[in-house]
């Protein structure tokens, strides 16, 4: 059975800044799929490459088996995107701009109207159907963004840190989809910073830490990678797994540093 | 009050209005060419000032009816600019307003950085007074009075809104908004007089904007009513200190109302946000006649309809409309009032045509601030971002044209002037200016050029449709001076075609260009 993501050697760089450094990654079917990370180590350029609102330097990236270099929008009807900061045309309604997504998707007008008023209803979002989406809070919005990749009911749901601004009942709602999603086999692949929250969620998490995978698995296998003990929390992997990583780092910077000819030989080159 | 205290906040506060040109290496080739393109119009305006002087024949009063009308259109939008109280920046709020600074400090270090971030754009006036100044053989001690006298009323506008503003921010009662609203109107009253004979002008009245332009125009002219004229801005400047003096003293602090930092270099999505929300909120209401229903079969119509809606609810074909309306209103003075008889046809056709020239940048640039970050919802949806392309540019170019459409039918109508050639200048303009517009700012959307001011785009744009639209004005001028009416409709035929050709060249590239956008 092949991956529903998978990347290879994937390389992206922004401004001079390294934000990916040969990244690998696997994603199956049928999993809530959570991506780790501190700051700036890659988790929203690494969500944003496999839609394709960015291209990667080099590498290979490929979503339900097709290379995305090669067939860049076809893979993507299959997908469902909720960017970190969710923005929407405040011009619409709620109701219009989920026509608006349903419409670019192809939807037929009849599965357009029940997949919308079903997630309006879901999501609480009845009285404020009709009104401008500049009105709604920032939780709201998040709903509406969320109904709109839901919408074509995709395979493949990514979402880049979903908990934000969205109040508990919103998240247990979240929470309830995405496990009903995956008992019908299709596939939920998160970014967050809520570690407690990706515990209990996520069947398989990567850490990424500077653009590179430093472990990935379920729980039992992060906890033997990091030797933090049978009983140690996925925050406790977290930070033992990252900061070895940064002291790893730390130990190879000033070699490189020193540039030239020895620079050549640094095993995280390009 | 404590000088470096004032200098610590100046410095503070011009880098943070200047610091979004740092994120983009064209921006300062950009802002050169801003200067550069300037140049000929200086030369220009120049030119036709001091031959104006120079021949004479024209009415010394009119002259400064026009300038006193300018002048009291800054002051105007100064007046009305209090009416949003005290208006400071989130960071002010954190760390200035936090700080033991006094209001006084503040208000002194944000006039002179105001000044200074000003000059940015304003240089090119400099320029023009220099030249001016040149060509007319202005004695040194006039030229720099006016200077002066130039400066005094700049900053006497800056003292008096800052005044205002804190009057509104401290007491929000219905009486300032009346008080500053009637006060707004009477500064532009005057202006009337340029259309129709009314017994107050601003000539006959004491307003700042009239000494200011008696000063200048009667230093040009060498009148000699100087002392009067200086004694009066003096006077207005002199009191403005007054009020800022005693506003400066009251704690408005908690009073202002607060927005994140807005400079025209800063093209960050928050600011873009909360630029666009203002007008949303403002338009909205009324752009609800037209809605997105499910009901449309083809999707370019769709999402047109989709593009119609956004320019409604963001004001932008009001914006275009009132652009419009101001336009026909400068024809109708100068065909009227001091001028006589109805506009050439060569006037209409230029002055319409080349301000139509502003309506695309205007579309592209409200579209980058409301919808580029939208677009990541197309793009991850695997829909034909060439569709999307095409929706926007088929929007542009036809609410473009059908505003100045209609504006001169009716101008035609009532001057009995031939509606052939404005109609073709303007869907030329649009097609040409549209498409150019839109593949510009979608070119430089891209990676590393990504932060350079939208401003200075606008600006490389406008310059390029410009230049592709030089033959079609050739071929209207050499049609016009040739006597070639008949030859008029087969003109028209060729510059349409020249038009359409250019629009699905840059078409194609847009539609290349958008799918590549990295947001």
């Amino acid at each position: 059975m092949t991956p529903i993501v998978e990347l290879v050697n994937v390389w992206k760089s922004y401004d001079g800044v390294q934000a990916l450094k040969g990244l690998n990654l696997e994603v199956w079917r049928g999993e809530i799929f959570g991506l780790l990370g501190p700051n700036g180590a890659g988790k929203t350029t690494t969500l944003k490459i496999i839609v394709g609102l960015l291209r990667m330097d080099r590498g290979l990236v490929r979503v339900n088996g097709v290379d995305i270099s090669e067939e860049p929008y076809e893979y993507k009807r299959i997908i469902g995107y909720v960017p970190e900061s969710v923005s929407l045309p405040d011009y619409l309604t709620v109701e219009e701009f989920l026509i608006y997504s349903g419409k670019i998707r192809g939807l037929s007008e009849g599965k357009i109207r029940e997949r919308m008023n079903y997630f309006i209803k879901l999501f609480d979002l009845e009285g404020k159907r009709r009104s401008l989406i500049i009105s709604l809070s920032r939780g709201m919005r998040q709903k509406v963004a969320v109904a709109s990749a839901l919408l074509h009911d995709p395979d493949l749901l990514i979402l880049d840190e979903p908990f934000i601004g969205i109040d508990p009942a919103g998240q247990h709602i979240l929470k309830e989809l995405f496990n009903e999603r995956v008992k019908g086999g299709k596939t939920v692949f998160i970014s967050t910073h809520m570690l407690d929250t990706a515990e209990r969620l996520c069947d398989r998490v990567a850490i990424i830490h500077k653009g590179q995978n430093v472990a990935s698995g379920d729980l039992k296998n992060l906890q033997q990678i990091s030797r933090a003990g049978e009983n140690a929390t996925l925050e406790e992997v977290f930070l033992k797994l990252t900061e070895e990583a940064r002291e790893q780092l730390f130990e190879e910077e000033p070699i490189k540093r020193r540039g030239g000819f020895l620079s050549l030989f640094g095993r995280r080159g390009p | 009050m404590r000088v470096s205290i004032i200098l610590a906040l100046y410095r503070f506060k011009v880098k943070a209005f200047l610091g979004a040109l740092r994120a983009s290496k064209a921006s300062i080739a950009l802002l050169l060419i801003y200067s550069l393109g300037l140049l000929p119009s200086i030369f220009g305006f120049s030119l036709i000032i001091s031959s104006a002087v120079r021949e004479g024949g024209a009415s010394i009063e009119l002259y400064i009816e026009v300038l006193a009308s300018v002048t009291s259109l800054f002051m105007f939008f100064a007046v009305l600019s209090a009416l949003r109280g005290y208006v400071a920046f989130e960071h002010e709020q954190s760390f200035v307003f936090t700080a033991p600074i006094t209001p006084r400090e503040f208000l002194i270090a944000g006039i002179f950085a105001d000044f200074t971030s000003s000059l940015i754009f304003t240089h090119p006036i400099f320029l023009l007074y220099g030249i001016t100044v040149h060509s007319l053989s202005l004695p040194a001690p006039s030229a720099l009075l006016m200077l002066i006298s130039i400066l005094t009323f700049t900053f006497m506008l800056f003292l008096l809104k800052i005044s205002l503003s804190i009057l509104k921010a401290l007491y929000r009662g219905g009486l300032v908004n009346a008080l500053i609203s009637v006060a707004a109107i009477l500064l532009m009253l005057p202006a009337a007089s340029l259309l129709v004979n009314l017994p107050f002008r601003y000539s006959l009245l004491p307003y700042p904007s009239s000494f200011l332009a008696k000063i200048l125009v009667g230093m040009v002219y060498g009148i000699n009513d100087l002392p009067l004229n200086l004694a009066g801005l003096v006077l207005y400047f002199l009191a403005s200190v007054l009020l800022f003096h005693i506003f400066s003293g009251k704690n408005f602090f908690p009073a202002a109302t607060y927005m994140p930092l807005i400079s025209p270099f800063d093209t960050s999505m928050r600011v873009q946000t909360l630029k666009l929300q203002r007008s949303i909120s403002m338009f909205s209401k009324m752009g609800r006649f037209l809605t997105l229903s499910l009901e449309s079969r083809s999707l370019l119509g769709f999402l047109m309809r989709k593009e119609i809606i956004r320019m409604i609810r963001e004001g932008s074909l009001f914006t275009i409309i009132l652009f419009y309306v101001i336009i026909s209103f400068v024809v109708a003075a100068t065909s009227s009032g001091q001028a006589q008889g109805p506009p050439p046809a060569l006037f209409l056709v230029f002055f319409v045509g080349i301000y139509s020239l502003i309506i695309p940048l205007m579309l592209v640039s409200n579209w980058r601030l409301s919808d580029l970050e939208n677009l990541w919802v197309p793009l991850t949806s695997g829909v034909d971002m060439r569709i999307i392309a095409r929706a926007i540019l088929y929007d542009f170019i036809l609410l473009s044209s059908a505003v100045p459409t209609a504006i001169i039918l009716v101008l035609s109508a009532i001057y009995s002037i031939s509606p052939l050639m404005p109609l073709t200048i303007i869907v030329s303009t649009s097609m040409i200016g549209c498409s150019v517009n839109l593949y510009i700012m979608v070119k430089f959307l891209g990676r590393g050029r990504r932060g350079t001011p939208s401003l200075l785009v606008g600006w490389v744009s406008m310059l390029l449709s410009a230049l592709l639209l030089s033959p079609v004005y050739i071929l209207i001028i050499t049609a016009t001076y040739l006597g070639l009416e008949w030859a008029l409709i087969g003109f028209s035929a060729v510059i349409l075609a020249y038009s359409t050709l250019m629009a699905r060249f840059f078409s194609r590239k847009i539609e290349k260009e958008i799918s590549r956008v990295e947001i």
